[in-house]
Order: structure tokens, then C-alpha cells, then sequence
């Protein structure tokens, strides 16, 4: 074909710009970390990413503009200020998903996810709703 | 006995889909065979299978039928019509089910088209149509089975099921009902089923594009057969699309309407490449250059809409998407990675002999600009590819859980889409093969000139006199010159017939319906860019905490909080908060945003609260609902109505380019050179 000269100039071409597109993305990553990942050198106040672990029990206070509590993975441990109504199984021992960044020493996070399997699992036949 | 009926269809799916290949198969293998080979069977059968598959999904639902796993797992007694009959797509193994409906059907229309034809390039298409059919049909019967029997049930689920339909059944006495997104906003039932057309039906220009590489077959035949179809799945997936952003807008509570979710990218991935395609099918059509390239492209659009597949349905991303996650990723990929190599295996020994190379006579051309078109198209693809995978590569190769945000995809977005506003904006009217300058400044000049005057205004109207300035100017100025063009030759032709001029323009739309339907389409991108701007650019926000009695002001409103409210309804429990807004001590409107909680699903899914006007949308989310009071948060969106205006102005342009018949003659057509 009278084009084949252009194949390999035009996948020099493809190539340099996957490697800047890939840089770029690269800058604009949200991480996931659990509680003891959290580098604050990388996530300074401002910074989104999420954050994950377990809410600590007895330590969840309600206010009328936010939820106060803390997470862990049992091995670091966070303060949470949770600014939108937190998921109806929201509660203690549960493992949660934080989405916000640090203000201080506080994580702020604008939405609480409760892990669990992607699709509801039911409970057992027999088992009580309720519990 | 709903089990029973849903196995043999997807049986008899299966087994119409491997004769209908071997088949066609046989057919194309010479004219003769072409002509005599009888299709009609195996295609009415495979037709058949996939009404049946749907039909009797849909029954099982609508009669509570919990011995259906699907049924027991993603129905509830309480799901209010028409959510239940969108159950039927609301998870996994059902929507494989809709795909192959939808898919069944593609195939019924290129077999119709075969019957026409009667010739190889047409059977050879059947034979693709049928190799992908029985591909999801498998799918279907294998690793995503909606009609395996529930065998021991869950208080409110399947827990174990079988494949075998006439086992002893258990079922519960009620199911979980759909994901509680999927039924909080009738958007939601809508657009899926859009979507997959726009999807499948990309499956039938990577047929004919197949079918005459196998062949052999130079020329624009291919396209010329599929052009229509094209049309008509990008117009379905356009639609899909600009449904699915004002679903989000009107459900997800953040409010946005795009959020460069990996599902979202997964539709527009392939919608940019439909769009790079229609384009330069013309350009192959008119001056027979991008012969090569087009296959390329249909090929790329076709392994976009099956990695999307992938994405949406095997669990690879976490998104608020993610429920659909299963284990038929692998399956997936494969059957992606068989598409890549089998295709551009295919292109790379038949290219020569099908794909001519031709040298443009200039780039200062139509088809210039159309290539122009294609390589910002083609890049602004690329781009939405590499965030979309980066993540899962990263995770490969560190185990790091990232995802791509939204900066990087505006940073580039930005920039690629003012440079196809330009492009579409001087394209149409230029000449085929060579433009004078003359000649092209002659024709935008006044588009100018108004696009310049609508960008002054603005910055009379606005302190922001940034994008927002530069996106009205080439907006304006695209649809100003394609008006300009539309009503100087139906008043020329009117002038010289003795007719009216409203007379010449339905004419010339009648005449070339696939030129002036793309322009009507490009009016709508316009519109949609000013909405864009306007909404993310001129936009307000703020959160405010409030007890009952407060007032607050925003954006000229006073928005008192009066009471919260809470009712139960069949499937879930709705509280909200009871807001007056007054303007100027003047009622307004009462706004009641609201969040609904669902029994069986972990995550509340929020009402906001949308009042729109021609000027934007005052938008008010439920953040936190307690006793004490509520914390809101108020956006205002200027100009929204534009965005879902100029959507469907885009779909009606390709709905109007759609009775565009193939080729039409050089003398038959208008002259737009």
C-alpha cells in the first residue's frame, strides 16, 4: 500500500501521546487507601480521594449538620465528619467507603458508602430482617 | 414452567444461531450459492427465540413467578408498574437477554436486506450477524441464565438454583425487588434499552464491513448497505446518552449530569467513533479516499461497544454501576480479544485488495475538514480510553484501587471540543476537493459576523468572559452558517422557480436528507455547548443548615424550610423537607426534596428537587434529614434546558439522516459545493 509509510511514524505518533495521556491521567488519579495507607504527605487537606474502614463503636455522634465518628482498620485510626445523612445500615463495626478529603486532622466526606457485596445479599432463610 | 419455556428459547436461540452461520456461511462462498441458499428459517427461528426468551422473562415477572432465579433475586411483589417490566434488564443474565432481542432483531434486518440482495456481501453479513448472535446466546444459556430454577430459596433471594428446568423448585415468598437506582426515576427503565440499541446495532456496519473483507469486495457497497442502519443505532445511542445524563441529573443528588463514570465512557467511547465513522462513510461515499480507515473505525466502534459489555457487566470498576457485577468478565474479554484479532487480522490480509489508497487534492477541502473531524473524534476516543483503563492497568500491575478524575477528562475535553465546534462549523460549507478562499470566507462572513455580536453580548451579560465567550462564538457561529447556507439556496432556488422559500427548504431536506439531517444535528451539539457552559461555568452553589422557619437567600430566591414529612409507600419510605420559595416576598413554587429509602438496599437514593425556567434550574438536594433540621444543598444551572434540548435536536437530525437511502447521485442530490 502507498500509505504503509505512514504506519510506523503514525504509531511513533500513537505512542508518544499514549505515554503523555498516561502521565496526565496519572495526575489526576482519586486513590483508594484503608485508614494505615494514608500517606498525609500525599493527601493534604483538599485532596479527594476515598478512604475506607471499619466505624469504631461508641464513637458516633449525630448533629444536626453532620455524623461524627471514627473509622479503623485496626491498625490506624481516622475522625470522620460526614456531612450528607449517612446510609440507612450505617452503624457501628460496619466497614464504610468515605468519599472527601482531610480538613486538619479530619477526614470530611461527602458521601458514605457501605461495603458490601456489590448486589444485596439476603439473609438466610429464617433469619430475622430485623437483626 | 416459566424455567421451561425460557430454556427452549434460549435453546432453540442457540441452535437457529449455529445454523443460521453455517448457512450463510455456505452462501457466501460464491454468487450462485449467494442467490439459492435459503435463510429464512434459521433467521425466523433465531427472531423467534429472542421474543420468546424476552416475552416469557417479562411474563414470569409480571405473575411473580419466585421459581425463576432472576425473578427471586431482582423482583419484589411491590414493584410498581413499569418497573417491573424493566426488571426485566435491571441486572445482569436479563439484560443479555434484551441484548439478544435487540440483536435477534438486527439480524432480522440484514437477513431482509440479504433477501433483497441476494449476494454474498449480504450473506456474508447474515453469517457475522449470526457468529455474534450465537456468541451472546451462548453467553446466555451459559454463564448469565435467567431461567435457571430456584432450588433453595433465600428469605427474599434464590440462594441456589439450577440450570435444569423441571427440578423440584423452592421460591421465596417475596424477592429483593430491582437495585433501588433502577427504580426511583422512570428515566432509568427507559434509557438501558436505548442504549443497547444504539450498542447492537453498531453490530451491523462491523457485519458488512466483515462480510466484504472476507469477500474481497472493493468499494463503497458496504457502506452503502449499512449507512442507514448506522444512522439509525448512533441516533438510538445518542438518545441513550442524553437520557442517561438527565437521569443522573434528575436522581443522583450531585447535581451534574456527567461524571466521566467508566459506564458512561463505555457509551460514549463508541458514540464518538459512530460519529467519526458517518463522517468519513461520506467522504469514502463522494470522493472514494478513508477506504481503509472507515474499516478501521467500524471495527473499533463495534470492539468499543463489547468492551463496554465488559465493563458495565463483569465488576472490573466500581461505580454506582457496579451491581451488575458478575463473572462472565472473562468470557467477555475473550470473545473482545477474538473480535480484535480475528478483525484487524482479517483488515490486515484483505486491506490491499479492498481499501485503495487515494491522494486528497487538498486538505483546504470537504473532505479535509472531514478528516479534520475524524483525527479530533478519533483522539477525543483515545482519551476517554486511556482514563477509563488506566485504572485497571494500574491495579494489574500494583494492586492499587485509583480512579481517573474528572480533571484529567476536562482538561482535554475542553480543547478537543471547541476544535470540533470550529471544525463543524467551516466544514459543511466547504467545496469538495479544493476551496478558494474566496469562496469559503463569501460563505462565512455574516455567520461570522452574528457569531462575533452573540459573543460581544455575552460579555455585556456576564463578568465571565472566559470559555463561556468562546464557546457562544462558535456556537452561534455554527449554527449561523449552516442557516446562512440552508435559507441562501432555497431562496435562490425559490427566486428561479417562482416557489417559496419555506417550499425550497422542505425540499431540500426532502432531497438530501442525510446532508441537512447532520446539520440539524450539529445545531444541536451547538446548543448543547452553551448549555454546557452556561450550566458548569455561570453556576452557583452553596449548603446551607436550616431548622424549620429558617430563610435563606439564593440566587434571588427566599427559600423557606417549613416542615419534614415522611410517607410509606408499597416499595419504599419516602422523607423530604417541605421548602416555600418566594421571590421578592412573591410565592414561587413549593420544593419538596426528598431521599427514599428502599427495605432491602444499604444505600438511600436521593429526590432532588428541580424548578426550571427558561433562565436555569434552581436545583435543591437533601443532604441530612433530623428532627432538629435539615442541611441542603442549593445550585443554581443556568441555561440547563439546553443541554437536553439540543440533545434531542441532535437525535432528530440523525432521525431525519436516517431516510438518507445510500448513495445518491451526484445530479439526483443538491449541490452543496
Amino acid at each position: 500500500m502507498r500509505n504503509g509509510k505512514f504506519v510506523i511514524p503514525a504509531l511513533i505518533g500513537i505512542a508518544v501521546a499514549s505515554f503523555f495521556l498516561v502521565q496526565s491521567a496519572a495526575g489526576d488519579v482519586e486513590y483508594y487507601r484503608y485508614t494505615s495507607e494514608v500517606d498525609r504527605t500525599q493527601f493534604t487537606d483538599g485532596v479527594r480521594f476515598r478512604l475506607a474502614g471499619t466505624v469504631v463503636p461508641g464513637t458516633i455522634t449525630e448533629t444536626v449538620e453532620a455524623s461524627l465518628f471514627q473509622i479503623s482498620d485496626g491498625l490506624e485510626t481516622v475522625d470522620i465528619r460526614l456531612v450528607n445523612t449517612p446510609p440507612p445500615l450505617f452503624d457501628a463495626e460496619v466497614e464504610v467507603l468515605l468519599e472527601g478529603a482531610f480538613e486538619g486532622d479530619v477526614f470530611v466526606a461527602d458521601n458514605a458508602v457501605i461495603r458490601h457485596a456489590a448486589e444485596y445479599e439476603a439473609p438466610p432463610a429464617g433469619a430475622d430482617l430485623e437483626d | 414452567m416459566f424455567s421451561l419455556f425460557g430454556t427452549l428459547a434460549m435453546l432453540a436461540g442457540v441452535g437457529s444461531a449455529a445454523v443460521l452461520l453455517v448457512q450463510a456461511i455456505r452462501g457466501s462462498m460464491s454468487d450462485r450459492s449467494a442467490a439459492e441458499v435459503d435463510l429464512r428459517p434459521a433467521a425466523v427461528g433465531l427472531l423467534g427465540s429472542g421474543i420468546a426468551a424476552m416475552a416469557v422473562l417479562e411474563l414470569a415477572l409480571i405473575f411473580d413467578d419466585f421459581t425463576v432465579s432472576y425473578v427471586a433475586d431482582h423482583h419484589s411483589v411491590t414493584t410498581p408498574f413499569p418497573f417491573n417490566i424493566a426488571t426485566a434488564w435491571a441486572a445482569l443474565e436479563g439484560s443479555i437477554v434484551l441484548w439478544c432481542l435487540v440483536l435477534s432483531a438486527f439480524t432480522w434486518f440484514v437477513f431482509r436486506s440479504h433477501e433483497r440482495s441476494r449476494d454474498r456481501l449480504g450473506t456474508g453479513a447474515v453469517a457475522v450477524m449470526a457468529l455474534v448472535s450465537l456468541f451472546f446466546f451462548a453467553l446466555m444459556v451459559t454463564v448469565s441464565n435467567p431461567f435457571e430454577t430456584c432450588v433453595e430459596a433465600g428469605a427474599r433471594s434464590c440462594v441456589t438454583s439450577s440450570p435444569i428446568p423441571l427440578v423440584a423448585a423452592d421460591a421465596p415468598a417475596d424477592g429483593n425487588g430491582p437495585n433501588a437506582l433502577l427504580q426511583n426515576h422512570i428515566l432509568m427503565a427507559a434509557h438501558p434499552p436505548l442504549l443497547y440499541v444504539g450498542y447492537i446495532g453498531l453490530t451491523v456496519p462491523f457485519a458488512f464491513a466483515m462480510s466484504a473483507l472476507a469477500i474481497g469486495l472493493p468499494g463503497p457497497e458496504w457502506l452503502r448497505r449499512s449507512k442507514r442502519w448506522t444512522t439509525i443505532a448512533w441516533s438510538f445511542l445518542t438518545l441513550g446518552i442524553v437520557l442517561g445524563g438527565w437521569w443522573a441529573y434528575e436522581v443522583l443528588s450531585w447535581g451534574g449530569y456527567w461524571a466521566w463514570d467508566p459506564v458512561e465512557n463505555a457509551s460514549f467511547m463508541p458514540w464518538l467513533l459512530a460519529t467519526a465513522f458517518i463522517h468519513s462513510a461520506t467522504v469514502q461515499q463522494r470522493r472514494s479516499m478513508l477506504q481503509a480507515w472507515n474499516f478501521v473505525l467500524v471495527i473499533g466502534a463495534f470492539a468499543l461497544t463489547i468492551l463496554g459489555t465488559f465493563l458495565t457487566r463483569s465488576g472490573t470498576i466500581v461505580s454506582v454501576h457496579s451491581f451488575t457485577q458478575s463473572a462472565i468478565g472473562p468470557v467477555l474479554l475473550g470473545f473482545l480479544a477474538f473480535v480484535l484479532v480475528g478483525s484487524f487480522t482479517l483488515f490486515a490480509i484483505r486491506a490491499p485488495v479492498v481499501a485503495q489508497p487515494s491522494r486528497m487534492d487538498s486538505l483546504s477541502s470537504r473532505e479535509g475538514s472531514l478528516l479534520y473531524n475524524n483525527l479530533m473524534l478519533t483522539v477525543y476516543a483515545f482519551v476517554v480510553l486511556v482514563g477509563t483503563v488506566y485504572p485497571m492497568v494500574l491495579e494489574a500491575f500494583n494492586g492499587d484501587l485509583v480512579r481517573v478524575g474528572p480533571p484529567f477528562y476536562n482538561r482535554l475535553a475542553v480543547p478537543l471540543s471547541f476544535a470540533l465546534l470550529l471544525g463543524m462549523g467551516i466544514g459543511p460549507v466547504m467545496p469538495w476537493r479544493v476551496a478558494r478562499p474566496e469562496l469559503v470566507w463569501k460563505r462565512i462572513h455574516l455567520p461570522l459576523q452574528i457569531a462575533l455580536t452573540a459573543g460581544a453580548a455575552v460579555i455585556l451579560f456576564t463578568t465571565d468572559v472566559g470559555l463561556i465567550v468562546v464557546t457562544v462564538i462558535l456556537a452561534v457561529f455554527l449554527i449561523a452558517v449552516s442557516a446562512r447556507h440552508l435559507l441562501s439556496q432555497a431562496a435562490h432556488a425559490a427566486g428561479i422557480k417562482g416557489t417559496s422559500t419555506s417550499a425550497e427548504v422542505r425540499r431540500m431536506f426532502s432531497m438530501d436528507p442525510g446532508y441537512w439531517g447532520g446539520q440539524v444535528s450539529h445545531a444541536g451539539v451547538a446548543l448543547i455547548a452553551i448549555g454546557i457552559a452556561s450550566a458548569s461555568l455561570l453556576a452557583s452553589h452553596t449548603q446551607v443548615t436550616m431548622e424549620p422557619g429558617d430563610t435563606v437567600e439564593f440566587a434571588g430566591y427566599e427559600l423557606t424550610y417549613e416542615t419534614p414529612f415522611t410517607r410509606t409507600e408499597p416499595q419504599r419510605t419516602v422523607s423530604g423537607a417541605t421548602i416555600i420559595a418566594e421571590r421578592d416576598g412573591e410565592f414561587v413554587t413549593e420544593l419538596r426534596p426528598r431521599q427514599n429509602v428502599y427495605p432491602n438496599f444499604a444505600q438511600p437514593v436521593g429526590t432532588p428537587e428541580i424548578h426550571s425556567t427558561l433562565g436555569g434550574d434552581l436545583y435543591v438536594t437533601l443532604r441530612r434529614l433530623s428532627p432538629e433540621g435539615i442541611v441542603v444543598d442549593l445550585d443554581t444551572s443556568p441555561m440547563m434546558w439546553l443541554v437536553w434540548l439540543g440533545g434531542l435536536v441532535i437525535v432528530a437530525g440523525g432521525v431525519i439522516s436516517a431516510k438518507a437511502r445510500g448513495v445518491r447521485r451526484r445530479s439526483e442530490a443538491m449541490e452543496h459545493v
